[in-house]
């Protein structure tokens, strides 16, 4: 005997569902407890199980159909048996169902399932979306790659694609356009009203097309274990582009150098122990380094510049980027006017717009501007590494751990020296050799002899 | 010493916009003017062109009335009375705006303002301290080292040209710019005998190629000396020499200078105050701010853009950066200036106007394009007031890579009212098939655009 599935009722506002996916061929034996189909409905998605044992005799209709609630969408029967006459005779009794019969059960056809069997069904691969989602997304030009589904299993579905429409800023005709072939879209954009324009799509995105994604092979020699794609967003993506664009547009040459840190330290220490209301007592060697900096970089005008289009535009005044390392990724505060602040201003200057970073809630006019950046490792115990250029910036100094090194004495005996090592990446492009190895040493000298270095000129 | 949020340097459009803008979010503002207030756009720019313009189209309207079944005799015209009504035009504006500032609060002071440094301006004899000042100095016209201009009666700028209390019978115009061209116009339009040295190839140079040639051509009276450089002026006489190295000469009564505008940069403390100065222009970035804090400055005087809509622009663009409070979590999305969709108007006769790319600066860039141009008289509403012989076209630049717009160019009749239109669909990225959804009414000149749309 034939037994007509449903599509079942989901609620009383749900008028329909959408088939998304077969799970049983037409004439393939069924369990009861197997699931036939999956169905969707704007907020979520089951599986629809067979209710009976038999044979899958008709589907009625094809993934992606829009199926009214308690619409016949299969027959499952004998091998043989005429599946027409089954939805014929169905027709009569879903429609006393919908005439008032509440959907409880009693006076439903047998094979409804109840609310209680329709439960999510596992879900495999590696990114699952249903039709009505991937429509949408389509149709609205958001891209599927990095959205996280609510679905069972993490399946994609449509109020997922809805909450990335409202969540992502409004897009110009032609962005949107260019949006839907897979450009990334930032928060924020420069276009009219704060809409994303094309200047602000950073291109094709990096991560493949999910098609491409579920049937790429693990590249050879890869760790059968699988692998992670995360696609680069939001401030990585920034820092990729930025870091790239750096290596691809200037002629970075590093120089390396220490100076001796005893004075450093010691000052550091009276700094410690002095009275708070001096407000030296929070200095770090971070701050007194970029003390140093901010009183050497000004004499020399090549160092604090920006080189754009073959154009070298030297600044009178040096804004001090802080290279800041945060749970976002790096950030480049800015403290305008490092040359002009006094050493406790410049250090607790520093202190605000790193907790800033750390807080995200640091401005966007705090984070540009820059005209020579310091990238402080010395913490993280780094003894000397080739700091990249903040370009358009032509210079920045990389500070290193403090570490015991032998020296030569002048009676030519060894001893053992704190020394903080120096790091300057020039663009070669502006500065050559032999002056950027005067400006290390004047870095080195000042840092050397801090404790000299606010009574000269 | 006097205390305000906003000080205002110089009232032109860029000036007393932002004052007007800040005043109305509860400011106290200052805005300093050492000339008339409206700075050079209400009082000799601007308005007073337009309202010349406006006596000339009458008189040709009357004059070229027949053809449309209109009979005028004894058509002539009366330039004092013209005079007059520009004054009229130029009183009324400027008594509105001083209302209008005044009703909003801002102190309005007739003064020099002097910048100190940030937040720190001296202004009629007393120093006077803001949480913003904002530099709106504007421009002044360039005077060409040519020799004979200097200390010569017979030679004017547009300041001067617009004071004239009499017409001259024939006028030689240096400079094929913007202003040169529509004051060629005006002065044509009234039966003046109008020359045109230019040392370009062709006028209006930011012009689309294509498009300046039926400009030019369309201004019939006119003579114009294209790739001319000038060489010296004695009395009303101008000398120049071509390309070809042949020195000419053209007889005038009057000699108009037009051969550009220079931000005011000097003599008001930028120096002194360390602002940067780069270029002849006040530095600033996308909102406005310079190099000092607490100092914005918006207008001619940062060399962007030189035009009175840019400047109102750039003035809520400071303001807007003024405004917004610090302590707001999370920043809202600032307010930016953009420089991609400032349209331009020649209000000559015809008008031209134009937004975006030409095809030349598409093709420096080196973008593929499509491009389309349909003569306005293919519109009926067009063909209806002008005729079917009179000049104007609109042409459509688009990206071939992706359909977007890049420039629209129009010459002729209603281009000044239509090019916002344009500057719309720039701003918003807008592609062709965009523009075909577009309903525009019918019967109107700008259905060109739609047509042009479809011919791309």
């Amino acid at each position: 005997m034939t037994q007509v599935l449903v599509m079942p009722r989901q609620g009383n506002t749900v008028e329909s569902c959408l088939l998304t996916a077969w799970r049983v061929e037409e004439n393939a034996a069924v369990r009861p407890d197997q699931v036939v189909c999956e169905v969707e409905t704007d907020k979520a998605s089951f599986d629809v199980e067979a209710g009976t044992e038999g044979v899958l005799l008709k589907r009625l209709y094809a993934e992606g159909d829009d199926v009214p609630v308690l619409a016949p969408i299969a027959v499952i029967g004998m091998p043989g048996e005429d599946w027409r006459a089954a939805v014929a005779q169905d027709a009569g009794q879903a429609q006393a169902a919908d005439a008032g019969e509440p959907p409880s059960g009693a006076g439903l056809p047998p094979l409804l399932p109840g609310a209680s069997d329709v439960r999510p069904g596992p879900e495999a691969g590696p990114q699952r979306i249903s039709p009505r989602a991937r429509g949408l997304a389509e149709a609205a030009a958001v891209s599927t790659v990095a959205l996280q589904g609510t679905g069972p299993e993490g399946r994609i579905i449509q109020r997922d694609v809805e909450a990335a429409i409202r969540e992502r800023p409004a897009l110009t005709a032609a962005a949107r356009a260019a949006a839907a072939t897979g450009a990334s879209i930032p928060a924020h954009g420069t276009a009219l009203g704060g809409r994303v324009g094309l200047a602000d799509l950073a291109g094709p995105a990096v991560e493949p097309a999910p098609s491409q994604r579920e049937s790429a092979s693990p590249a050879p020699g890869a760790s059968s274990g699988g692998h992670g794609e995360t696609p680069l967003k939001g401030i990585r993506r920034i820092i990729a582009d930025r870091m790239r664009s750096s290596l691809t547009t200037t002629a970075q040459l590093t120089f390396n150098g220490s100076a001796p840190a005893d004075r450093l330290l010691a000052l550091r220490n009276r700094f410690k122990a002095s009275d708070p209301q001096r407000g030296l007592a929070e200095v770090t060697v971070g701050d007194l380094v970029n003390y140093v900096v901010a009183q050497v970089v000004p004499r020399f005008p090549a160092l604090n510049a920006h080189l754009v289009d073959g154009t070298l535009r030297t600044f009178d005044q040096l804004n001090l980027g802080v290279a800041v390392d945060t749970p976002r990724g790096l950030l480049v505060p800015v403290i305008r006017n490092a040359g002009g602040l006094s050493l406790a201003a410049l250090s607790s200057e520093t202190k605000r717009l790193a907790a800033a970073c750390i807080a995200g809630t640091v401005k966007p006019e705090e984070l540009t501007g820059g005209t020579f950046t310091v990238s402080n490792l010395g913490a993280l115990g780094v003894e000397s590494f080739t700091p990249v250029l903040n370009a358009p910036e032509v210079g920045i100094l990389g500070v290193s751990a403090i570490v015991p090194r032998p020296v030569l004495g002048p009676d030519g005996t060894v001893k053992i020296e704190l020394r903080i090592g120096l790091s300057l990446t020039i663009d070669h492009q502006v500065i050559d050799g032999a002056p950027a190895a005067r400006i290390l040493k004047a870095f080195a000298d000042g840092i050397g002899d801090i404790d000299l270095l606010s009574w000269g000129r | 010493m006097s205390t305000y949020d906003a000080i205002v340097l110089g009232s032109g459009p860029g000036g007393y916009l932002a004052a007007e803008r800040l005043a109305a979010a509860g400011q106290k503002v200052l805005l300093v003017e050492k000339g008339a207030l409206g700075g050079c756009c209400l009082n000799v720019g601007c308005i007073p062109t337009k309202t010349l313009l406006a006596c000339a189209k009458h008189y040709l309207s009357a004059l070229g009335g027949k053809p449309f079944g209109v009979q005028a005799e004894r058509v002539g015209i009366d330039w004092p009375a013209m005079q007059a009504w520009k004054r009229e035009v130029v009183d009324k504006q400027r008594a509105g705006l001083e209302a209008s500032e005044k009703r909003l609060g801002v102190e309005i002071l007739a003064a020099e303002g002097r910048l100190l440094g940030p937040g720190r301006v001296e202004a009629g004899g007393e120093l006077r301290q803001a949480r913003a000042v904002i530099v709106a100095t504007g421009s002044s016209s360039v005077v060409p080292r040519i020799p004979g201009t200097q200390g010569n009666p017979k030679v004017v700028d547009s300041t001067g040209l617009l004071e004239l209390a009499e017409l001259p019978r024939s006028l030689c115009v240096i400079g094929g710019g913007v202003i040169g061209v529509e004051l060629a116009g005006l002065f044509a339009s009234l039966g003046v005998q109008v020359d045109v040295v230019e040392l370009m190839d062709e006028i209006a140079p930011f012009m689309d190629r294509d498009q300046a040639a039926v400009l030019r051509r369309a201004m019939k009276t006119v003579r114009f000396h294209l790739g001319c450089k000038v060489e010296s002026v004695e009395g009303a006489s101008v000398t120049y020499r071509a390309k070809d190295g042949v020195e000419q000469k053209t007889e005038a009564d009057l000699v108009l200078i037009a051969v550009g505008r220079r931000p005011n940069v000097t003599g008001w403390g930028a120096e002194e105050a360390g602002l940067d100065v780069h270029s002849g222009a006040v530095v600033v970035d996308d909102r406005m701010r310079t190099n000092l804090p607490g100092v914005w400055a918006v207008g001619d005087v940062t060399g962007k853009s030189l035009l009175a809509h840019s400047a109102y622009r750039m003035a809520e663009v400071a303001a807007a950066d003024i405004l917004q409070s610090p302590a707001s979590d999370p920043a809202p999305v600032p307010d930016r200036m953009r420089y991609g969709a400032v349209p331009w108007v020649i209000y000559g006769n015809p008008e031209a106007a134009g937004v975006g790319l030409t095809e030349r600066e598409a093709q420096a860039r080196g973008i593929t394009i499509r491009k389309a141009t349909i003569p306005l008289r293919a519109v009926a509403r067009f063909a209806a007031e002008n005729g079917f012989s009179a000049p104007g076209a609109v042409k459509l630049i688009a990206d071939a890579a992706n359909d977007r717009i890049l420039g629209v160019h129009m010459v002729g009749a209603y281009a000044s009212e239509m090019i916002w239109g344009a500057a719309v669909m720039l701003e918003q990225e807008m592609r062709i098939a965009d523009i075909k959804q577009v309903i525009f009414p019918h019967p109107t000149v700008c259905e060109a655009i739609r047509e042009a749309a479809w011919e791309l």
